[in-house]
C-alpha cells in the first residue's frame, strides 16, 4: 500500500494509511493534547481536546478519529485551534469542582495538564454546581462524578478491555455519568475492582482508595505482579520509600493495559504492618529478636550438627513457587553443593509436575508454548476445569474479548456455572474426575466423523493406532459432538485448562486426552496451561532422585529427613492435610523458614528469616505462557528483611561454601548459558490414556462431594496476599456453596453458619444457597481469609507425578448456627 | 406510593422474543415494551441486555439517553398540559393549575392508582388553537375550564 504524505506543522511527513492524524503526530513526535484516547481503546472522539486544523479548507478535526489523507495541510498549532481548544477546556473546567488542591489525583491529572498546557488562564464561564455524592463503601475504588468530564475512558475500559460491562452512561446532556445497572454502588454491580478503569481516568473521578492520604506518586518503577501465574506487568507508583498506586504498565505486557484487583493490592501487602522486620530464633521455646549474623550462624550451625549426625540425606529444601527463577537455581545449587543432597523440591509441583507429565510425554515441551494474543486470535476456545475469572483474570479477559468482539466460540467444560457461562455457546457441564471420557468422546467424534487430516497425521505424528485402539471404549454425547465439530473444524483453536483438570486422580492422562485433541487437529500451538502462582511454572524442576514435598511430610515421619529449610513457602497452609504437616514439621531437630511474614509455618521454625517482598528485589518469574517477567527493585528492602537470594547465599557462607556470586545478575547469566532455549523435540505423540472411572466413594457419614475453588480476592496458598487490608477487609468470611436441593433437605437458609467435617479436619463457612452447583456437591475457596481448605484434605498422592488430589473430598455438613 | 401495578414477564418475554433475531433489536424492541407496559421496567433490562447480546448497563445506557423512554411506571392516561408562550399567554397557566388541583399531581408526578400522569410540554407546534393539552393520543385545543371538566368526565366515564 501506497504510504500517505501530508504537512503537519509545515512539514511533509509519511505514514500508513488508515493512521489518525495523532498516530502520525505522535510517531513524528508532535505532542497533541488528548483526554478521551487510549492506544488501548477504541477512539471515540468524544472531548475534542485534540482538534487539529487542516489548513486546506480551515476544517477543525478531532485529529484522534480523523483518517489521515494525501495533501492535508494540517497544523496541530494554529491560532483556531488554540482558541477552540481553551474554550473547550474552559467549559469542562467550569463544570469542575474547585478542589484541585486537595485532588489525590494531583500531578498526574490530565485535565489539569491540559489545561495548564493550554493556557487557560481565568475560566470566565459562569460555573455550573455539580454535587454528586461520592460512593465509599467499597475498600477499593471510590468515584467522585462531580470531576467526570465525560471521555468514557472507564465505560470503554470496562467493556473493551476486561468485558465485565460494570458500567455505562446514564441519562444524557448535563445529567450525563458513567454509571452501574440501576446506578447502584460498585460494590453491588458486577465490577470487579479491577483498576483497569482507575488507571484509565484522566481526572480524579475514579480513584483507588488505598492511597488517599499518601499524595502522588513522583517516580515510578515497572516491575511484574507476584499475585498469580499471569505474570502482569505492572508499574509502581512511588513516594519516597512507599508504594503508593499500581498501575498496568504502559509498555504492555500480558495484560495490555489491565489489571485485576489482586494487582492493585499488593502495595498493602508489601507494606503490611505484619511484616517481619528482623530474623528471629527459638530460645527457650519462645522466639526471640536476633540479628542477622546470629540467625544465620545458628541456621548453619543446625543444618551442620544434623549433617554430622545423621548424614546428608537427613536435610531438605522446600522451596516456593513465588521465588524468582534465580532464587530457584540458588536453592537448587545450595541443596546439592553445599547441603549435598538431592532433597529439594518446590511447592510448583503441587501446581505443576500434572501439566509437565503430560507435556512430556505427548508434545515434548516443558510447558504449554502459546501466548495470550494467540489465545485472544482463536476462533474456537475451549475451557475446561479452569475458572479463569478468579485464578487468572487476564486469560479471562482475553476470552471474553474473542467471543464478543471477535466471534470467537467459547466451549466451555465445567460442572460449574463459572463467570464464562453466559459467554459461552456450549456448555458441558460432565460429572467430577470424568473429563478424560469427555475429552476421548471428542476425539473419537473426530476421528470416526472424519473430522481430520488422516493422512498427515499418520504421518508427521506418533502413535496414532494406539490412540485410535484406545478411543473405542468412549462415547460421545449431542453436545461433547457439536463441540468436536466446532474445534475440529477451527481455522486456529486453543485449549485452556486449570486445576479442576489437573488435581483429580489421574490429572495428567485427562490433560494428555485434550493435548490428543490438539495433536489430532494440528491445533497444538494453542494450549494454555493456567498456572496458580506467579512462579509456578520457572519454579518447578524435574525431580533429582530426591523425594518430592509431600514425600518429604512422610520422611520426616519416619524419621529419615530431620533437617529442612523452607523458602517462602507455608507448608502448614499450603499442603494438604494442614495437621499432620504441622505435627511432622515440629518434629525437626531443625527447621529455618524464611518468609515475609510469621505464618503458622514460621511460628514452629527454630530459626525465622525475614524475607523482602517482589517489589524490594531484582530477578524473573516465568508466567504460564513461558514468557519471563523481570522485577525490578522499586523500593529498598523493607527494615531488617533480606531478599531470599541473599539469604541463600549468605547461608552458604556460613556453612563455609561460599557460592560464587555477589548479585543476582550473575545467577541469571549463568542460568541462561546452561538452559538455553526450551526447544521442542521431534513430533508429538498421542498418548493413550487409560481411563478409570472414578467410583462414587461418598457414604453415609460423608455424603457430599466437596468441591475447592479459585477465589478471585484470595488466591495462591494465600500466605502473602492474606496481607492485604482491603482484601481482608472485602472478604472476611469463608463461604461454602451449597445446592439449592441439599440445602432445602438440610433446612440451610442463605447466611446460616454450616460445619463441614471430614476425617482429618473440619472448618465452618457461611452458607450460600446456589443455582450454579450440582446437586450433591459443595464448593469452598481453595484458599480461605482464614486459612486453607486444606485441614480438609488428607495427602493422597497422585502415582505418576507426586502432586497432591486437593480438589475433591467427600465431606460431612451441618447447619451450626441459623442467620436470624 | 403504592406498589406499580404487577408487571407481566411472559408478555414482555414474547416481545423480547419477536425482535431479538433483527438486525438491530434494542430500540424497536424497548418502545414496543413502552407502548405496551407504559414504561419499560427496570428488572426486566438484564432479560433484554441478554437476549441482544449486551450488557444491563449497556442498556440501560440506551433507555435512559432516550427522553421519551421511561423507566418507571407511568399512569394509564398521560396528560400533557403545554406551556408554551402561545398556550400560556392565552390562559393555559390556568389550566394547569386547574389539572394539578383535579388530579392532586404536580409536574411529572403519577398517581398512586396509576391512572394518571402529569407533564407540561414546551410547545406542541399547534399554536394557532391555544391553549392545548392531550391526554393520551387524544389532543384538545382552544382549551377553557368547563372543557377541562368534560375531558376528565369523559375519561372518568
Ligand atoms: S469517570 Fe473518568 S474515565 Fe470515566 S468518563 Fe468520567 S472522566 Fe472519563
Ligand atoms: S474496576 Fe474494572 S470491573 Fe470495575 S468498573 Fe472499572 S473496569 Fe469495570
Ligand atoms: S491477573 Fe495475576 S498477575 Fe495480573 S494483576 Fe492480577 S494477580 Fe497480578
Ligand atoms: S482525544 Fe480526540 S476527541 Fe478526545
Ligand atoms: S405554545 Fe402551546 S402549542 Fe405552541
Amino acid at each position: 500500500m501506497q504510504p500517505i504524505t501530508i504537512s503537519l506543522n509545515g512539514r511533509e511527513v509519511s505514514g500508513k494509511q488508515g493512521m489518525t492524524i495523532l498516530e502520525l503526530a505522535r510517531e513524528m513526535g508532535v505532542d497533541i493534547p488528548t483526554l478521551c484516547d487510549d492506544p488501548n481503546l477504541t477512539p471515540i472522539g468524544a472531548c475534542r481536546i485534540c482538534l487539529v486544523e487542516n489548513e486546506q479548507n480551515g476544517d477543525l478535526l478531532a485529529s484522534c478519529v480523523t483518517p489521515i489523507e494525501t495533501g492535508m495541510v494540517i497544523s496541530t498549532q494554529s491560532e483556531r485551534v488554540i482558541v477552540h481548544r481553551k474554550t473547550i477546556v474552559k467549559l469542562m473546567l467550569a463544570s469542575h469542582p474547585d478542589s484541585c488542591l486537595v485532588c489525590n489525583k494531583g500531578n498526574t491529572c490530565t485535565l489539569r495538564r491540559v489545561a495548564t498546557d493550554v493556557g487557560v488562564g481565568m475560566i470566565e464561564f459562569e460555573r455550573i454546581a455539580d454535587a454528586v455524592e461520592i460512593e465509599q463503601l467499597n475498600p477499593f475504588i471510590e468515584r467522585d462524578l462531580s470531576k467526570c468530564v465525560l471521555c468514557a475512558k472507564c465505560i470503554r475500559a470496562d467493556q473493551e478491555l476486561v468485558v465485565v460491562g460494570a458500567i455505562d452512561y446514564f441519562n444524557r446532556g448535563f445529567d450525563a455519568k458513567p454509571a452501574t445497572f440501576g446506578d447502584v454502588p460498585l460494590e453491588q454491580s458486577e465490577c470487579t475492582f479491577c483498576g483497569t478503569c482507575v488507571a484509565m481516568c484522566p481526572t480524579g473521578a475514579i480513584m483507588d482508595r488505598g492511597r488517599s492520604y499518601h499524595g502522588t506518586a513522583s517516580d515510578e518503577v515497572e516491575t511484574t505482579c507476584a499475585y498469580c501465574g499471569c505474570g502482569c506487568s505492572i508499574s509502581l507508583g512511588l513516594k519516597g520509600d512507599r508504594i503508593i498506586a499500581i498501575t498496568p504498565s504502559k509498555k504492555g505486557g500480558p495484560n495490555n493495559g489491565t489489571l485485576c484487583v489482586r494487582g492493585t493490592c499488593a502495595s498493602d501487602v508489601i507494606h503490611s504492618a505484619d511484616r517481619l522486620t528482623q530474623p528471629m530464633l527459638r530460645q527457650e521455646e519462645e522466639l526471640a529478636p536476633a540479628s542477622w549474623l546470629d540467625a544465620i550462624e545458628a541456621a548453619a550451625e543446625g543444618f551442620k550438627r544434623v549433617k554430622g549426625l545423621h548424614g546428608p540425606e537427613a536435610l531438605a529444601v522446600i522451596s516456593s513457587s513465588t521465588c524468582t527463577n534465580e532464587e530457584n537455581y540458588l536453592l537448587q545449587r545450595f541443596t546439592r553443593d553445599v547441603l549435598g543432597t538431592n532433597n529439594i523440591d518446590s511447592s510448583a509441583r503441587l501446581h505443576n509436575a500434572v501439566n509437565r507429565a503430560a507435556l512430556a510425554s505427548t508434545i515434548g515441551i516443558m510447558g504449554a508454548n502459546s501466548d495470550l494474543d494467540g489465545l485472544e486470535q482463536s476462533d474456537v476456545i475451549i475451557v475446561v476445569g479452569a475458572d479463569p475469572d478468579a485464578s487468572a483474570p487476564i486469560v479471562s479477559y482475553a476470552i471474553k474479548r474473542a467471543v464478543k468482539y471477535c466471534g470467537a466460540k467459547l466451549i466451555l467444560i465445567d460442572p460449574r456455572e463459572t463467570g464464562l457461562s453466559t459467554f459461552a455457546d456450549i456448555h458441558i457441564r460432565p460429572d467430577y474426575g470424568t473429563d478424560a471420557a469427555l475429552l476421548g468422546g471428542m476425539a473419537k467424534a473426530i476421528v470416526d466423523e472424519g473430522l481430520l487430516d488422516e493422512k498427515t497425521v499418520v504421518e508427521k505424528t506418533n502413535n496414532y493406532d494406539g490412540l485410535k485402539a484406545s478411543l473405542s471404549k468412549y462415547t460421545a454425547g449431542s453436545a461433547a459432538i457439536e463441540a468436536a465439530h466446532l474445534y475440529a473444524k477451527a481455522n486456529s483453536a486453543s485449549i485452556v485448562w486449570g486445576t479442576g483438570l489437573t488435581q483429580h486422580a489421574g490429572g495428567a492422562d485427562s490433560v494428555r486426552a485434550l493435548i490428543n485433541l490438539a495433536i489430532l487437529t494440528n491445533q497444538t500451538s494453542g494450549l494454555y496451561a493456567l498456572e496458580k502462582e506467579c512462579n509456578d511454572r520457572g519454579a518447578f524442576t524435574e525431580p533429582l532422585q530426591g523425594f518430592s514435598a509431600l514425600e518429604m511430610i512422610e520422611q520426616i515421619e519416619k524419621g529419615a529427613i530431620k533437617s529442612m529449610l523452607i523458602v517462602g513457602e507455608n507448608p502448614i497452609l499450603a499442603f494438604p492435610d494442614s495437621g499432620r504437616v504441622e505435627k511432622a514439621l515440629s518434629l525437626l531437630e531443625c527447621l529455618v523458614v524464611s518468609d515475609m511474614f510469621l505464618t503458622e509455618t514460621a511460628l514452629i521454625a527454630d530459626v525465622v528469616l525475614s524475607s523482602s517482598s517482589f517489589a524490594e528485589k531484582e530477578g524473573t518469574y516465568t508466567n504460564f505462557e513461558g514468557r519471563v517477567g523481570k522485577l525490578n527493585t522499586a523500593i529498598d528492602p523493607i527494615a531488617g528483611s533480606l531478599p531470599d537470594w541473599n539469604i541463600i547465599l549468605k547461608l552458604a557462607e556460613a556453612m563455609g561454601s561460599p557460592m560464587p556470586f555477589d548479585d543476582i545478575n550473575q545467577v541469571s547469566d549463568e542460568i541462561t548459558a546452561l538452559v538455553g532455549n526450551e526447544s521442542k523435540s521431534g513430533p508429538a505423540s498421542f498418548a493413550p490414556v487409560d481411563y478409570v472411572a472414578p467410583s462414587d466413594d461418598t457414604n453415609k457419614e460423608y455424603p457430599f462431594k466437596l468441591l475447592t475453588v479459585s477465589d478471585l480476592y484470595s488466591l495462591g496458598s494465600g500466605t502473602s496476599i492474606s496481607h492485604s487490608y482491603r482484601l481482608n477487609k472485602y472478604t472476611s468470611e469463608v463461604y461454602v456453596e451449597i445446592a439449592e436441593e441439599d440445602a432445602s433437605k438440610l433446612d440451610i437458609k442463605d447466611g446460616d453458619q454450616v460445619k463441614i467435617a471430614t476425617p482429618v479436619g473440619e472448618l465452618t463457612a457461611i452458607a450460600k444457597v446456589s443455582d450454579s452447583i450440582p446437586t450433591g456437591t459443595i464448593a469452598i475457596p481453595q484458599t480461605l481469609p482464614t486459612g486453607s481448605a486444606n485441614v480438609l484434605f488428607d495427602i493422597t498422592l497422585d502415582n505418576e507425578t507426586k502432586t497432591s488430589l486437593a480438589k475433591t473430598c467427600n465431606v460431612s455438613l451441618e447447619k451450626v448456627v441459623s442467620n436470624g | 406510593m403504592v406498589n406499580a401495578p404487577p408487571v407481566d414477564i411472559n408478555q414482555i418475554k414474547k416481545i423480547i422474543n419477536d425482535y431479538k433475531d433483527s438486525q438491530w433489536p434494542v430500540m424497536p424492541m424497548v418502545e414496543h415494551i413502552q407502548d405496551e407496559i407504559g414504561y419499560i421496567p427496570p428488572q426486566t433490562i438484564p432479560m433484554i441486555a441478554k437476549a441482544v447480546g449486551l450488557f444491563p448497563s449497556q442498556v440501560q445506557s440506551i433507555v435512559t439517553f432516550h427522553d421519551q423512554l421511561y423507566t418507571e411506571p407511568r399512569g394509564k392516561n398521560v396528560v400533557r398540559v403545554c406551556r408554551g408562550t402561545a398556550c400560556h399567554v392565552r390562559g393555559g397557566k390556568a389550566i394547569l393549575k386547574s389539572i394539578k388541583g383535579r388530579l392532586g399531581l404536580e409536574d411529572g408526578q403519577t398517581s398512586e392508582d396509576f391512572e394518571y400522569t402529569l407533564e407540561t410540554v414546551s410547545c406542541m407546534g399547534m399554536c394557532a388553537v391555544a391553549p392545548n393539552m392531550t391526554v393520551g393520543k387524544n389532543i384538545y385545543g382552544n382549551m377553557n375550564l368547563s372543557k377541562v371538566d368534560k375531558v376528565f368526565k369523559k375519561s372518568e366515564g
